[in-house]
């Protein structure tokens, strides 16, 4: 494969995104500068007007296989991941059995590799089938190329658990994600305890839930000496926890997922299960302190925790129905119509967080449009628009807001390495 | 302005609200004629469809429905926590073939109604579902109130009890301020939601929520389950603490207070036995008027306008 | 539009209709029952001139809206007005009022209506107008005028209570 991508602007981690084309050959990124003369043979592809950027990659999916395939797959998945322009994922242990063993992370590994057009990273559980009791197989995962470990869709329950898994595996340079809750307060419902809870007549789970367990877990790290990465902040509070303890030199990095930036609880309506997940949507003044936090890096990273369910799932009444939304196919597009057009932050933020930062955490290099890098990018229209039909998303759900929805801005072009992903 | 569901007061419109206490006033006068039926409805089917047990509001809406000729159809269901693994697509799917004109749904989870008439043509009425609404029983609470008090802004109902799990203290509250009606409540403090209740008065002190001059005091029954829950110590502290005592129904006979229950009482718990007599006890009032505000509701409502259930894609 | 009857007209057609039901009690207590809308105007009418002419009568409305036979075709349902039947309708005799007569359905609900108040003696029937095309067998006992209709054309009553003004239009179907 040779191309050159013509007349763009290219988008980093630093700095608004620059005037240059890019030239590609054999999957590394050969040149990138303000005229590049096209040799013969090779294809030219008009970016005028157009964004080229590197590849976006989601450390937090929940891919479903094994176990619940009717929702989603690895196949589907990794398709949906590049479909929204991302080309790696972290996939979540809460399958069915769980990935808590070095049997469990071979098959999902072997699967992603006959199915997979993008590198698929699983994390592994801390407990032994989620359980919160004995610890899971740590050893052999890690031998497997297992970096995180979370017992993800709950927490561990069990404080003295944690942080002997803590002190155990940090040895081995892992670390944790925690999903933060306190059971007893949440209960079973994912919904905020305010008045959206009042009015629906649903028991509300308060942010102090999370929040507690939030500093419970970074806590626990801090004594044991791990590193931990809280997943999928909710709340204002919660932001300003994480800053806190980061201001106090703790081994923490958080995450934020797109629904939390954009919607809050009053977007639930009439019991919209499109708007359940857990952690639960908050207030809109949670919306604008997450905001803030990412904008002055308190969350290191974007993450959507793509949490596909069947449309019969869904059509549940909103108790019933299960937590979660899908995302990896909608966040780039999402985040550029809400907040880059809006001016709330620029494609350096996005490409920081949502590329580079997260590729950082899995230990992986980023992936910047520079000559001599591997070329893992996509092209970017501003102008155009996306849909998200059921025809255009890949995934296996649909159980996302975005639904029939038509946002600013398309993915045109996905490249990774020597091929071409998706060209629309 | 006609509708195919009659699921919370707070999709209706004042207007709405208003129209419906008329339309009731006829039906109540059906009451005291010898033939209490009007043929209204000949010919169609209300299916009762209650996950939880209920007998009050059961027979107020089979009498309404056999009022109006209509054929009153209970379809035996599970009833309490057996329904955990009932779907709605279970439901709807044996509803269809029932054939329902109207689907009378009282359901421990809170949104089954609205989420039942999505996929139905069926007029669906909530009677009840979770901690949410319970239409119906506002609409008869808004009559009771409006026979006492024809005039209804400016009064004040002060709503006692569990506010947090009581989807009659959401219904009421919120038909009785669309009626420009005064709403405050009292309750103990892990009963008395901060959040959602704007705009109305939050009493835990019995002696300050009487100061404040309620034209109606409206218990709301204790449920027996809560005492396990520790949202407050014991049932005699609750008694005392928040209960009209017969001490404290003195005073509301002193001032002319009206008293409301949703039913049945717990004597003893919210409510002093000595009740019963009280002259300005509206409680059994409540139940005749049940009947006629479930005929104006079944009257209003206009079967089939909906659209066809969805096809689930799997 | 066409005013087939004014003003004078209705009040000499209410006072033939009283003269009809006066001539036809032969001093027996009668009940008025006029069907709301309209008709109970007409009867409150008809009963002021037969108070003038001394004929012992009985007076109530009926709303027949909950008797109707098109109730599931109708967009909306109708808005209650009530019944009031004050006096024993056992036994009685009674003379249902309405404005305009034309398919009698009204008064087959109405005769439904009645009856669940009680069975009376005997019912008659007294219309302001009788346009024709029956589709029930009933016929009234008691006219103020036959208007010659089209099945199709509109006949609109407007009465001063109800409308504000006394007039009856003939709207033809085009």
């Amino acid at each position: 494969m040779n191309l050159i991508l013509k007349g763009g602007e290219v988008a980093g981690e630093e700095g608004a995104p620059r005037r240059a084309d890019v030239w590609v050959e054999d999957g590394v990124v050969k040149g990138v500068g303000e005229k590049i003369a096209a040799p013969d043979g090779v294809r030219v592809v008009d970016c005028a007007g157009k964004l080229v950027v590197p590849a976006m990659f989601d450390a937090h999916v929940h891919f479903r296989e094994p176990g619940q395939e009717h929702k989603e797959d690895i196949a589907h998945g990794t398709e949906a991941a590049i479909n929204g322009g991302v080309t790696g994922v972290v996939m979540m242990p809460n399958t069915n059995p769980a990935i808590d063993s070095a049997a469990v992370v071979r098959m999902v590994l072997e699967k992603a590799g006959e199915v997979s057009r993008i590198p698929v990273y699983t994390s592994g559980c801390i407990t032994r089938n989620r359980a919160g009791a004995e610890l899971a197989g740590i050893d052999g995962m890690r031998k497997l190329g297992v970096r995180m470990l979370t017992d993800d869709g709950d927490p561990v329950a069990n404080p003295s658990v944690l942080m002997r898994a803590m002190e155990y595996a940090s040895e081995f340079g892992m670390f944790f994600a925690s999903h933060c809750e306190v059971a007893e307060l949440s209960g079973p419902r994912a919904l905020n305890l305010g008045r959206v809870s009042y009015q629906l007549g649903i028991k509300g789970s308060p942010a102090c839930s999370e929040e507690i367990c939030m500093d419970r877990d970074i806590r626990l790290a801090h004594a044991a000496g791990a590193h931990v990465h809280i997943q999928h902040v909710s709340s204002g509070i919660g932001m300003e926890t994480i800053r806190f303890w980061k201001e106090r030199g703790a081994r923490v990095t958080a995450e934020v997922a797109p629904h939390h930036l954009m919607f809050n609880e009053d977007d639930i309506g009439e019991y919209d299960t499109n708007y359940k997940m857990n952690p639960p949507l908050r207030l809109a003044e949670d919306n604008a302190a997450l905001l803030e936090g990412l904008k002055t890096g308190v969350f290191d990273q974007i993450a959507t925790d793509h949490a596909p369910h069947s449309e019969f799932e869904k059509s549940q009444d909103f108790v019933t129905a299960p937590n979660g939304i899908t995302g990896v196919e909608t966040a780039l597009v999402s985040l550029y119509d809400r907040f880059v057009r809006a001016g709330d932050f620029g494609w350096d933020l996005l490409v920081k967080r949502y590329s580079a930062e997260p590729r950082r955490l899995m230990g992986l290099d980023p992936v910047p449009v520079e000559e001599g890098k591997r070329a893992e990018l996509l092209v970017f229209d501003p102008n155009g628009e996306t849909t998200f039909s059921r025809e255009f998303m890949k995934s296996k759900s649909v159980n996302t807001p975005f639904l029939d929805r038509t946002l600013q801005g398309r993915i045109e072009m996905v490249v990774a390495g020597d091929e071409i992903l998706l060209e629309r | 302005m006609a509708r195919k569901d009659f699921l919370d007061i707070a999709s209706l419109t004042r207007e709405e609200v208003e129209y419906l206490l008329e339309q009731a006033v006829p039906f109540k006068d059906l009451f005291t004629r010898s033939v209490k039926k009007v043929p209204a409805l000949k010919g169609k089917s209300v299916l009762m469809l209650f996950y939880e047990p209920s007998t009050r509001t059961h027979s107020s809406f089979e009498v309404a429905a056999k009022r109006m000729s209509a054929d009153v159809i209970d379809l035996d269901v599970p009833q309490s926590s057996v329904t955990k693994g009932e779907t709605v697509k279970d439901t709807v799917d044996t509803l269809q073939a029932m054939r329902a004109d109207y689907i009378v749904v009282r359901h421990e989870m809170s949104g089954m109604p609205l989420a039942i008439a999505r996929q139905t043509k069926a007029s669906v009425i909530n009677a009840g579902d979770g901690a949410h609404a319970h239409p119906t029983q506002g609409l008869l609470d808004a009559f009771t109130f409006k026979e006492v008090f024809p005039e209804t802004d400016g009064r004040k109902v002060l709503i006692v009890g569990d506010i947090l799990h009581s989807r009659v203290a959401r219904s009421t509250s919120m038909v009785m301020r669309k009626l420009g009606v005064e709403v405050a409540f009292l309750g103990p403090g892990s009963l008395v939601p901060r959040d959602g209740t704007e705009g109305m008065r939050r009493f835990t002190d019995y002696e300050e929520a009487m100061k404040w001059s309620p034209d109606v005091v409206y218990l709301l029954r204790v449920q027996m389950e809560r005492q396990d829950a520790q949202f407050f110590p014991s049932l005699g502290e609750y008694h005392r603490v928040y209960g009209v005592t017969q001490e404290r129904l003195e005073r509301l006979a002193d001032k002319g207070t009206y008293i409301m229950h949703p039913g049945p009482v717990n004597r003893g718990v919210e409510l002093c036995h000595e009740v019963m007599d009280y002259e300005r006890s509206l409680i059994n009032r409540q139940v005749e008027n049940g009947i006629a505000a479930r005929m104006a509701v079944l009257f209003w409502l206009k079967p089939g306008t909906g659209s066809e259930p969805p096809m689930t894609t799997e | 539009m066409p005013i087939v009857l004014d003003e004078a007209q209705i009040a000499e057609a209410v006072a033939s209709l009283a003269a009809q039901i006066k001539d036809a009690a032969r001093g027996e207590r009668i009940a008025i029952v006029g069907i709301r809308r309209r008709g109970d105007e007409v009867a409150d009418r008809v009963c002021r001139l037969l108070r003038e002419m001394g004929v012992d009568h009985v007076y109530g409305m009926l709303d027949i809206s909950l008797y109707r036979d098109d109730l599931a075709h109708l967009a909306e349902s109708p808005r209650l007005q009530g019944s009031e039947i004050s006096f024993p309708v056992e036994g009685a005799r009674i003379v249902i009022v309405d404005d305009v007569l034309f398919t009698g359905r009204t008064i087959r609900a109405a005769l439904d209506a009645l009856w669940d108040y009680g069975r009376p003696a005997k019912t008659e029937l007294a219309v302001l107008i009788d346009r024709g095309h029956r589709e029930l067998p009933i016929r009234p006992d008691f006219t103020g005028v036959n208007l010659k209709t089209a099945r199709m054309d509109h006949v609109l009553v407007r009465l001063k209570i109800t409308d504000g003004e006394d007039a009856v239009e003939l709207v033809e179907s085009s």
